[in-house]
């Protein structure tokens, strides 16, 4: 049993499209370990976002091996992934996804109240905490569409950290922000990995968001073609804004 | 508990559908209600009619054969009878003998067809309180003072009297005062005729009224010229009409035990046996027999048998309304919350917490509007109730069994209803909250805004 905290075997992933089926990924080994802060790049239709769902649970390969925990993605049932997924992954997504009609704690406490670990008093305490870390412990009564979108991204990560999860996946985290508002949100993502040891790992191809990453792995047609530990923006940056321009 | 405060915000947030199904809930339920409650009415209605005009909760009627052929409604040693009746039902309230006759009423302008209650008027005054005395606009064409009451039940206790419903008095063209013949065939096959003055005229009480009239015991006696303690039958009240059957049972044990002749129990009023079963019995002599007002009122069951059925038809009708505009709402839903429940998803809801989302949505939604509905739907009853508005419509007071808008709404029956509409909102959202549940996490990281 390997110490990663995910680890991806051989990971192939095939689409059907009418009568053919399109290869989405092409034998994909990758792992990560506790508190990387951890980036994919690729252009659009590169297959980032297929190996986020691979890796964060939510979508089985078509051939090769997701271990989580040391255990075979594959092999577990919807129920074993959904619990898997509950007591191990917090998710932050592009475009918040925050449930329209609970207020702001009550949307971070609701990973909480899955989990069934914690008792009332608990589970406000750890909230509110949460909340306070993120800057938005005067907003726990507002309902999302009374926030801006730095705002709603910072309730997100609240929410995606708020389980004290080993892994964090975010998909674009970025993409709907201003430029100012989605600094300030890495920045923040930083310093939480930085001093929880929570582990991130998120999707872009903004290469001004790959230069805050420890490791930027690189994805194109499906493959892996860089793997980069302490990356710095490369040549291969501009090529990925270009694509990112036009995606 | 966060499936519910999902859920219940869910319906807050989305006003307008929540109102449009919510309204659409609130009426069906409160129409299910008010037909029930009239249903509920007719029944009173049919209990009230048939315990005052033709029968008590339990009767000891009574056939007589001289030859196997023939029958005859009486019984004999109505005085021991109506003994055993009281040792063998200690909660009867109330315990008297009725003459029973079939012969027509005439007058200088009309005829009609009419049973005979031969009563002691003073021994069936609590029986009779439901009979009300007829304004004079009831029954008489122009009549100059319409809302003239004349006339008392008392004056039954005066021989040669008679008292008529007032659809009879409109059939005979006579007021409270005027003398009218009547006319019966004896046992021996004689006819035989008596006069009589009419003392009162009362209310109709629906069907029931139509072939029904009181006049004094001893009446009867001389038309069908009968012997001493001979009757037409004991009519016993209880209690508690709901053990009207078990205490049926009751008594026809004490009198088998007490050597009594009974023929076998069969739910259909004494007439029907006297002119259908009876006389293709292979027996003579007499024998008894013991029925329930609902035996003796079977015949008019079948109108509170036909008004369900009407009622559940109308209420099928909407309720299906009800499901395809639930089911065509939820879906839409569903589909709006593509991505949010793909969220719920991926951060660890299982299928069966989002199924049960939709579904206590559903229940929810159901549980108000239905309950407002039912709870509206009974106050509403009351009111039409106690506004006793009066149904000028011969067929509908017929149908009815008054001639008063008479609802009851009972307890059990808003209950019921308001279970039904929330089943039916449930069930409606059952399909969209399967499909809900069947949404997978990916999903949550593909839609964008």
């Amino acid at each position: 049993m390997s110490g990663h905290i995910v680890e991806l075997r051989g990971v192939i992933k095939d689409y059907p499209l009418g009568k053919v089926s399109v290869r989405a990924l092409h034998g994909i080994d990758l792992s990560f370990d506790r508190g990387e802060f951890a980036s994919i790049a690729g252009p659009s239709g590169s297959g980032k976002t297929t190996l986020l769902n691979l890796i964060g649970c939510v979508d089985v390969p078509s051939e090769g091996t997701v271990l989580m925990n040391g255990r075979s993605t594959g092999e577990l049932s919807d129920r074993e992934l959904t619990e898997l997924r509950l007591f191990n992954l917090g998710f932050i997504f592009q475009s918040f996804n925050l449930v329209p009609v609970l207020t702001v704690a009550q949307n971070v406490e609701l990973p909480l109240l899955l989990q069934h670990k914690m008792t009332g008093s608990e589970r406000h305490a750890q909230v509110v905490a949460m909340l306070e870390r993120v800057g938005l412990g005067k907003y726990v009564n507002h309902r999302p569409t009374e926030l801006s979108g730095g705002q709603r991204q910072r309730v997100a990560i609240a929410r995606a950290l708020v389980t004290k999860p080993k892994l964090v996946l975010a998909d674009e985290p970025t993409a709907n922000l201003d430029s100012v508002t989605g600094n300030s949100i890495l920045q923040l993502m930083r310093e939480l990995n930085q001093t929880e040891g929570t582990t991130f790992l998120f999707s872009t191809h903004d290469a001004a968001v790959m230069k805050l990453a420890s490791r930027v792995i690189r994805v194109h047609d499906g493959r892996i073609v860089d793997d980069g530990h302490g990356a710095r923006p490369s040549a291969d940056t501009n090529a990925d804004r270009a694509a990112a321009a036009h995606a | 508990m966060i499936t519910l405060r999902i859920a219940l915000n869910n319906l807050l947030a989305s006003r307008r559908r929540t109102i449009f199904l919510g309204a659409a809930l609130f009426l069906v339920t409160m129409f299910f209600v008010m037909m029930l409650a009239l249903t509920g009415g007719v029944l009173d209605n049919l209990i009230r009619a048939s315990t005052s005009i033709s029968s008590g909760h339990l009767n000891i009627g009574g056939y007589y054969k001289s030859t196997p052929s023939d029958s005859q409604t009486i019984i004999l040693n109505t005085s021991q009878l109506k003994q055993e009746a009281k040792e063998a039902l200690p909660d009867a309230v109330r315990i008297v003998d009725r003459l029973r006759g079939w012969g027509k009423i005439i007058s200088d302008q009309g005829t009609v067809q009419t049973g005979l209650n031969g009563i002691a008027i003073d021994e069936e005054r609590e029986a009779l309180a439901l009979l009300e005395l007829a304004p004079a606009k009831e029954y008489l064409e122009n009549a100059p003072d319409p809302e003239r009451i004349k006339g008392s039940l008392d004056e039954l206790k005066k021989p040669g009297t008679i008292v008529i419903f007032a659809s009879a008095a409109k059939r005979l063209k006579v007021d409270v005062g005027d003398a009218v013949t009547l006319r019966t065939e004896t046992l021996k096959g004689q006819s035989n005729t008596a006069e009589a003055t009419v003392a009162a005229v009362v209310r109709d009480l629906g069907l029931l009224s139509s072939w029904a009239s009181f006049v004094p015991k001893q009446t009867v006696v001389e038309l069908y010229q009968l012997k001493p303690d001979v009757s037409g039958a004991v009519q016993i009240w209880l209690k508690d009409i709901d053990r009207s059957e078990e205490a049926m049972n009751e008594l026809r044990a004490h009198l088998d035990k007490k050597g009594y002749a009974q023929i076998e129990h069969d739910g259909q009023p004494f007439f029907i046996k006297l002119l259908q079963t009876v006389p293709n019995e292979d027996w003579t002599g007499a024998k008894l027999d013991v029925t329930t007002w609902e035996d003796e009122a079977s015949f008019l069951t079948q109108i509170i048998t036909g008004l369900r059925a009407v009622s559940f038809f109308l209420v099928l009708l909407l309720a299906v309304v009800i499901v395809i505009g639930i089911t065509n709402t939820m879906t839409i839903a569903v589909r709006e919350r593509t991505r949010e429940i793909g969220t719920l998803r991926a951060i660890g809801m299982q299928r069966w917490r989002v199924l049960a989302l939709f579904m206590i949505e559903a229940t929810l939604l159901g549980i108000f509007a239905a309950g407002a509905g039912g709870v509206v739907g009974a106050l509403a009853s009351l009111l039409l109730d106690a506004a006793g508005i009066q149904l000028d419509i011969d067929a509908i007071r017929v149908v009815l069994l008054s001639d008063k808008l008479h609802l009851v709404p009972r307890l059990v029956d808003v209950v019921a209803a308001v279970l039904t509409l929330t089943a039916v909102s449930a069930l409606a959202a059952f399909l969209p909250s399967l499909r809900a549940a069947r949404i997978t996490p990916v999903t949550a990281m593909q839609s964008a805004e």
